[in-house]
């Protein structure tokens, strides 16, 4: 069996251990001998090498690298995504890339950013004054019926609160930490085989029942056939996440 | 009046230093600062020469340090804030711990480190007679992700510091890295002296970028911009083959360090520049670099029972990777890496993905320690599964990954190992670097 997967924007959007989501799938594509190629899909690539591919990855930014990418994802990128993921193509979006794939994302000051859309939420900035939410955190998978009422950790750091509309149903439920917005107790959010989530940088890797539900969803519906992931030895993996669910 | 300020500021550095509470550093300037906010002012007045700033994401301590030791050597009285607090209030603590009990301060010169953040407070508190040739210098060394969750990310920074230099005296002088694309833009249509350093040395090549770059895009026009090289990071000689701008070229690109790493060639470049910036003769120049002993935690070596360690300070991606590089180049073999997650060290371990622990060989066995120890040990289990084993061979038994959480235990291994002649390196963030030197020298700092 063979994986592509994309991943947008490494060298604008990868500012906070992104990669390691990458080096996540990869690995534990390749110990289990499924042939694993990332593609490199930045401001020049062409959008055909982004159809070819089965799995989507996008990562956090900078303002002024999110600006240099948004012109190119809102126009060229964007609108691939969206059919891809109404698709069903597995799709990662964490922290600015959540915040990307809305509708609009409106700052303290200036107009508002236009997304694509790909999925229906919106977000804005409270302004300077308002905290920054930023921290470990902790939260109950929901909405993912193979996922359901299993924990992930991680660490969140956004100034924008994301609402999510009517239909959109969140990821997560938190346990300890802010999610979306701070206020309503959700995090992330879920619309067929996408994730958006404020965990940002490295979330797959001490959540490996996430990054395999990714691959194991690519797979299935790349091949159209059930498929049984072979388990890893994930002590580890385990490990780092139940020590940071009890520290927190 | 501030004598009373002086005595109450000299008593708390006493006490805590007797208590050993550890905040002889911050403490006394934090108090005399809430009393009097213009401190600072009022003791800068009483440098002799002047003062000299040394800002950015990595190297200042060393930098400082080396700078200093040249001023030292010229026969002045320096002051320093070598406890390596970078803050306002470690700096206005630095006056305190120096200035007499009668409020005489018998220094020529000020060299601080600043904190990238506390650049522009700091700056403005400084209070310098041009007129009666006293000088100010800043040296700007580079801008790397780091600490996100505090300092926010690099291009808020870059703004202001580039909205502090537009308040800064024409006389001034500035000190930049050329080969830092941020930094360079600094320079760009500024009142002030611009020298510049920066390497001219193609040997010293990267064969490839690494992963945690955060200035490759060209600052006026947006377009990526073309490397002739790149010695780490986004460090190197850089172009926007659009607009135009390109690297400066540096007045001054040559000197031997005597620090290892090529991270050290820029301190050492840095401090160069400024020393000749104030006419200072190459020759003594030279001479002061003799005997330069590291910083603590800066490439720092300890003996004890007979084992060598070194100390290698490693808090970012940018730093981490060129500590890495250096000791392998140094055949390092045993290395015990500390991750810890406190305020000093960031509180967001994310970056650790963006090591390159893919270099590190695979006949080593890492220990690993830390209050993120086990984020640490997954982080390098990821760069060693596949990578560089034979092919189809991927499940090969793997050299260990030794864990302890208690940091004490790790080094009692670590310095207890059969190999007497090995050098152990330690890799450590910030809080993580002052623990090890508090087990093995019996304090933190100085």
């Amino acid at each position: 069996m063979k994986l592509k997967i994309a991943w947008l924007y490494r060298d604008l959007m990868s500012t906070y251990g992104d990669r390691g989501n990458i080096i996540c799938l990869t690995q534990r594509c390749q110990i289990r001998h499924i042939d694993v190629e990332v593609k490199n899909i930045t401001l020049e690539t062409s959008v055909k090498e982004l159809n070819k591919c089965d799995v989507i990855f996008m990562g956090g930014a900078q303002d002024r690298q999110q600006k240099l990418a948004g012109g190119d994802f809102l126009k060229n990128k964007g609108p691939v995504i969206k059919k891809m993921v109404e698709e069903n193509i597995p799709s990662l979006f964490v922290c600015a890339a959540y915040q990307a794939v809305g509708h609009y994302y409106r700052p303290y000051k200036g107009a508002d950013i236009p997304g694509p859309g790909i999925l229906d939420l919106t977000t804005k900035h409270l302004g300077d004054q308002a905290k920054r939410l930023i921290g470990d955190i902790s939260a109950e998978i929901i909405n993912i019926k193979e996922l359901n009422g299993k924990t992930i950790v991680g660490f969140e750091n956004h100034g924008g609160r994301t609402s999510l509309g009517a239909k959109l149903k969140p990821f997560a439920k938190v346990i300890k930490g802010f999610g979306n917005n701070g206020e309503d107790g959700y995090e992330g959010a879920v619309y067929k085989n996408a994730i958006g989530s404020y965990f940002h940088g490295p979330i797959l890797s001490k959540n490996p029942h996430l990054a395999d539900w990714l691959i194991g969803c690519a797979l299935e519906i790349k091949y159209q056939k059930d498929v049984e992931l072979e388990p890893l030895d994930d002590e580890l993996e385990w490990k780092a996440h139940d020590f940071m669910l009890k520290r927190l | 009046m501030n004598l009373p300020l002086i005595l109450l500021g000299k008593l708390v550095f006493y006490i805590s230093r007797i208590l050993k509470i550890g905040s002889g550093g911050t403490w006394p300037g934090e108090i005399a600062l809430k009393l009097n906010p213009n401190i600072i002012r009022f003791f800068s007045v009483k440098l002799k020469k002047g003062v000299i700033i040394v800002a950015g994401t990595n190297g200042k301590t060393t930098t400082s340090l080396m700078i200093r030791n040249i001023l030292q050597h010229q026969g002045y009285e320096v002051l320093h804030n070598d406890s390596g607090a970078n803050l306002l209030n470690g700096i206005a603590s630095a006056f305190i711990q120096q200035i007499s009990w009668w409020g005489k301060l018998d220094r020529d010169w000020g060299v601080f480190e600043v904190d990238e953040n506390s650049f522009p407070a700091v700056i403005s508190n400084f209070s310098l007679d041009f007129s009666r040739d006293k000088q100010l210098v800043i040296v700007f060394l580079n801008l790397f992700r780091d600490q996100l969750d505090r300092y926010g990310e690099v291009d808020v920074i870059a703004e202001k510091w580039t909205n502090a230099i537009k308040m800064l005296p024409k006389e001034a002088k500035i000190i930049l890295n050329s080969d830092d694309p941020q930094i360079a833009y600094l320079g760009k249509n500024i009142k002030q002296k611009v020298v510049y350093f920066g390497l001219n040395n193609t040997k010293l090549f990267l064969d490839g970028p690494e992963h945690a770059t955060d200035s490759i895009f060209c600052l006026n026009c947006g377009n990526r911009l073309t490397y002739d090289g790149i010695y780490y990071s986004h460090i190197g000689i850089w172009k926007c083959e659009k607009c135009g701008e390109k690297r400066p070229n540096p007045q001054v690109s040559e000197w031997p360090s005597p620090l290892s790493g090529v991270y050290n060639r820029y301190n050492t470049l840095a401090c160069v520049a400024t020393a000749l910036c104030l006419g200072i003769d190459s020759e003594k120049i030279k001479e002061a670099f003799t005997d330069f002993l590291p910083a603590f935690g800066r490439q720092e070596e300890i003996e004890i029972h007979g084992k060598k360690i070194k100390i290698f300070l490693s808090k970012n991606p940018a730093g981490f990777n060129e500590s890495l590089r250096t000791i392998l180049s140094q055949g390092a073999e045993e290395i015990l890496f500390v991750l810890n997650d406190r305020i000093p060290d960031g509180r967001d371990v994310s970056w650790i993905w963006d090591v390159d622990f893919e270099m590190l060989p695979f006949y080593i066995t890492p220990v690993v320690s830390g209050d993120r120890v086990y984020d640490l040990a997954l982080r390098i289990k990821y760069s060693r599964q596949i990578h560089k084993l034979p092919e189809n061979a991927v499940n090969l038994p793997q050299r260990p990954i030794l864990i302890y959480e208690d940091l004490k235990k790790a080094l009692d291994f670590c310095i207890l190992s059969p190999k007497k002649e090995k050098t152990l390196f330690i890799l450590a963030t910030y809080s993580a670097m002052l623990e090890v030197r508090k087990i093995l020298k019996g304090r933190k700092i100085l």
